[in-house]
C-alpha cells in the first residue's frame, strides 16, 4: 500500500515530531544524569524507578535528593523557560514584524528586577511577599506601563507601525532600570561588589518542584496560543493590513498575543531570572529549519529552545569544575555564533 | 570574649606600667601600600574612613578623635567602639561621594577596600585623591597576596593571614607617631588568636570538614561561600577544619548539589544586617537549611551543627578574630572532641 503525498507529508511530520520529542527527553535524561558533582547512571535510573515506579533501592539520601529535588525540577524549569521564551520571541517577531524582537522588549526583564529588589531591599510586602511574587508583579507593572505608553502614542497595539511599542519598551526597560538602582543605591546597608544583580543574569540554580507547577501550565499556554492563532500569525507575515484584509481581528490577536506573552515571559523571569538570547535567536533558528509557517513553526521553536536551555544548563554546570557559570553567558556564548551561522547561511540562499 | 576583654585590659595595663618601647616615627615616613608610595612629613591631624573595617582599627588605635568622618557600614560598630562613634559625622551609609571626603580636608584617607579607590574606584581612584594632596591608606589585608582584578570580590594567591591584619594596624600606628599603642593591639589580638587555636587543639579534631555560606542572590539558588584562600579559609585552616570547597576566589558561586554531596561536619552562617537579598538574614538560611529536600539531609543540619557568625569577621578584618573565637568555641560546644 502506497501512502498519498498528503498521507507521506503528514507521516513525515509525525516521524519529525516524535525525533524532536525524543531528543527532548534525552535532553532531559542527560540533564540528569550530568551535574556539578559525579553520581553514577545506575544511581540515577534507581532514584527514577524508586521515584516514579515506587521501586524500593536503598539509595543514599543525599544522592536520590540531589537527582530528585534539584536536578529534576532544574531539567523541567530549563525546558519550559526555553520553550516559553522561545516561543514569546517568536509571536512577538510575528507580530511586530521585527526580526530582532525579544520577550524583554516589553521591559519585563527590568520590570521584574525592580519588583525583586522593591521586595527585598525596600521591604515592600512586610515579608509576605516572597522576591519571586515581587518579581512578576513588577514585570506585570512595566509590561502595562509600555502597553499603556505605546497605545498613548498613538501606535503600538494598531494597524500601523510598530514601531511606538519598541520605542516604549526602550523608554520603560530604562525607567524600571533606573528605579531599581535607586533603590539599591538608597538601601541603607553597605554594599560589596558580589551583589550582581541574579535577575539581570538568570540562574536555574534555584529551581525545585513547586516552581515546575507553574512552569509547566505557562509554557503549555504559551503554545497552545502560538498553535491556536498559527494562521492569524501567518497573515501578519504580510502586515497588520493584509492581515485585516484577510479576515483576521487584528486588534483582538495583538491583545491577546502581546498580552499573553507578557505573562509567559513574566512567569518565567520571576523564576529563573532574566535569561538572554533564547527568545531571538531560537525562533530564527526554526525558522530556518521548518519555513515560515506557524503551524509547523510553533512547536518547532518551543522544542529547541526547551533543548536548548536545557543543554546550555548542563555546559554552564560542567565547563568549568566546582563552579557554575551563569546560564546567560552560555546562552550567549553559544547562542551569538550560531546566530551569525544562520545569518550567514541566510544570505547563501537570497 | 570577657577573657579576650581582659587579656586586652591586661595587656593595656602593661603597656601603661612599663616605659614605652617602640621607637617614635621618623618623619618623613615613607611606605609602600598597595602598589603606592606614600611619604608623610608629619602625622595627620585628621582622616576620613573609606570601609568599617578601616574606621574600627583605627578606634582601636585610640584615633577616634582624629576621625574626621565615616563611610560604607555594613553592621552596627562594636560595641567597645559606640561611645566615640556616635560622636563622628557619618558621612554616608553607604559609598560616600569623592566631594563629600575632600570637603573634610582630611590630611589621610583609610580604606578597607581596594574596590573603592583602586583603577575602577567606586568612591574615586587614589590618583584623583593624592592629585588635590590627600594619601590614601588601604588596609594591607585587601591587597597582600592578592589580586582585585580577578574574581568579583578578587583571589588571593595565598592564604590569608592575620599578618595582613597586624601590618595594617602597625602601619597606621607608624603613620599617626603611636607605635605602642599599635603593638599594644597587635599583642592582643595575636594573644586572642592563640588562645582560640589552642582551645581547637585541644579538642584533638579529626576529620570534621565545614562550609561557610555568606548569602545568596535568591532563596535557594546557588549560594556565595567562602573560597579556600579567604578570612574564613584561614580560620578553618588554624582550627584544623577541612574546606569543602575548592576556589581560590574571595566568594566564589558553589551548588548546593556540591555542598550537599560534600556534607560537611558543619555549616556556618553569616549574620549581617544587609538586607539586598532574601538569604542576606540568617533567619532565612536556617530556615532553608532545615526546609532544603536535599540540605536538610546534610549532617550538619541533621544534628544542628549550624554556627551564626558576624558577617564582617568572614571578612579579612580585626573582626576575624572574633569569628575565630566563635568557630573554636562551637567546636567544643558541638562536643567534636576526639
Amino acid at each position: 500500500m502506497s501512502l498519498t503525498t498528503s498521507q507521506a507529508i503528514y507521516v513525515s511530520r509525525l516521524g519529525r515530531g516524535m525525533l524532536g520529542f525524543v531528543a527532548l527527553v534525552a535532553a532531559v535524561l542527560a540533564a540528569i544524569c550530568i551535574g556539578e558533582t559525579p553520581i553514577p547512571v545506575t544511581t540515577v535510573l534507581q532514584t527514577l524507578a524508586n521515584k516514579i515506579l515506587g521501586s524500593a533501592y536503598p539509595l543514599d539520601p543525599i544522592e536520590m535528593g540531589i537527582i530528585w529535588n534539584y536536578r529534576m525540577p532544574r531539567a523541567i524549569i530549563a525546558a519550559c523557560c526555553g520553550s516559553g521564551l522561545a516561543i514569546s520571541g517568536l509571536v512577538l517577531q510575528s507580530l511586530l514584524r521585527n526580526a530582532l524582537a525579544d520577550p524583554y522588549l516589553l521591559g519585563i526583564s527590568a520590570g521584574a528586577s525592580t519588583g525583586a529588589v522593591a521586595v527585598t531591599v525596600a521591604g515592600f510586602g512586610a515579608g509576605v511577599i516572597s522576591t519571586s511574587l515581587g518579581a512578576f508583579v513588577g514585570a506585570v507593572a512595566a509590561f502595562l506601563f509600555v502597553a499603556a505608553l505605546a497605545r498613548a502614542a498613538g501606535g503600538g497595539v494598531t494597524l500601523q507601525g510598530t514601531g511606538q511599542i519598541i520605542l516604549a519598551g526602550i523608554a520603560g526597560s530604562q525607567l524600571f532600570n533606573a528605579l531599581t538602582s535607586f533603590v539599591v543605591t538608597k538601601s541603607a546597608n553597605a554594599e560589596q561588589a558580589r551583589a550582581v544583580m541574579f535577575w539581570l543574569l538568570g540562574s536555574l540554580s534555584g529551581a525545585r518542584w513547586p516552581d515546575v507547577w507553574l512552569a509547566v501550565p505557562i509554557a503549555v499556554i504559551g503554545l497552545f496560543a502560538c498553535f491556536w492563532y498559527a494562521r492569524a500569525l501567518d497573515a501578519f507575515a504580510f502586515g497588520a493590513e493584509s492581515a485585516s484584509s484577510l479576515g483576521i481581528n487584528v486588534r483582538q490577536v495583538q491583545v491577546v498575543l502581546i498580552g499573553l506573552t507578557a505573562l509567559v515571559t513574566a512567569v518565567m523571569v520571576s523564576i529563573v531570572g532574566s535569561i538572554g538570547f533564547v527568545g531571538l535567536v531560537i525562533p530564527h533558528a526554526a525558522r530556518f529549519l521548518v519555513g515560515v509557517r506557524h503551524g509547523r513553526l510553533g512547536p518547532t521553536t518551543a522544542l529547541i529552545g526547551a533543548a536548548f536551555l536545557i543543554a546550555a544548563d548542563v555546559i554552564s554546570r560542567t565547563i568549568i569544575p566546582g563552579q557554575v557559570l551563569p546560564i546567560g553567558v552560555i546562552t550567549a556564548l553559544v547562542g551569538a555564533p550560531a546566530f551569525a551561522l544562520i545569518l550567514l547561511r541566510g544570505r547563501r540562499r537570497q | 570574649m570577657t577573657v579576650s576583654r581582659l587579656a586586652l585590659a591586661a595587656a593595656s595595663f602593661a603597656f601603661l606600667t612599663t616605659a614605652a618601647s617602640a621607637e617614635p616615627t621618623q618623619y618623613p615616613l615613607t611606605l609602600e601600600n598597595c602598589g603606592e608610595t606614600l611619604t608623610f612629613q608629619e602625622a595627620p591631624t585628621s582622616t576620613v574612613t573609606v570601609g568599617q573595617a578601616a574606621t574600627e582599627v583605627l578606634y582601636a588605635l585610640g584615633l577616634g578623635d582624629k576621625v574626621a568622618g565615616t563611610s560604607v557600614w555594613f553592621n552596627e560598630v562594636l560595641p567597645e567602639f559606640k561611645e566615640v562613634n556616635d560622636k563622628i559625622e557619618r558621612l554616608a551609609d553607604n559609598d560616600p561621594s569623592f566631594e563629600s571626603v575632600v570637603a573634610k580636608k582630611p590630611e589621610l584617607v583609610t580604606v578597607q577596600f581596594i574596590w573603592h579607590v583602586g583603577p575602577d574606584g567606586i568612591v574615586a581612584t587614589r590618583t584623583q585623591f593624592h592629585d588635590v594632596g590627600i594619601p590614601t591608606y588601604v588596609q594591607p589585608a585587601d591587597c597582600v597576596a592578592k589580586d582585585n582584578t580577578v574574581g568579583i570580590d578578587g583571589t588571593r594567591s595565598e592564604l590569608f593571614s592575620t599578618a595582613a591584619i597586624h601590618l595594617g594596624v602597625q602601619e597606621l600606628a607608624q603613620i599617626f607617631d603611636i607605635q605602642d599603642k599599635g603593638d599594644v593591639v597587635v599583642a592582643s589580638l595575636t594573644e586572642r588568636e592563640n588562645a582560640a587555636i589552642e582551645g581547637a587543639k585541644a579538642l584533638n579534631l579529626n576529620d570534621v570538614s565545614a562550609v561557610f555560606w555568606f548569602s545568596s542572590a535568591e532563596m535557594g539558588i546557588d549560594p556565595y561561600v567562602a573560597g579556600r584562600k579567604g578570612a574564613p579559609a584561614y580560620m578553618m585552616d588554624k582550627l584544623g577544619i577541612k574546606n569543602i570547597i575548592e576556589s581560590d576566589e574571595e566568594w566564589p558561586v558553589v551548588g548546593w548539589e556540591t555542598i550537599a554531596k560534600a556534607n560537611p561536619t558543619l555549616i556556618v552562617i553569616a549574620k549581617m544586617d544587609r538586607r539586598r537579598f532574601p538569604a542576606d538574614d540568617y533567619e532565612k538560611k536556617l530556615e532553608f537549611l532545615k526546609s532544603d529536600p536535599v540540605a536538610s539531609q546534610m549532617d550538619a543540619v541533621k544534628n544542628n551543627r549550624i554556627v551564626v557568625m558576624d558577617a564582617h569577621a568572614m571578612d579579612a578584618t580585626i573582626r576575624t578574630i572574633n569569628g575565630l573565637e566563635v568557630l573554636s568555641q562551637s567546636l567544643k560546644d558541638f562536643g567534636l572532641a576526639k
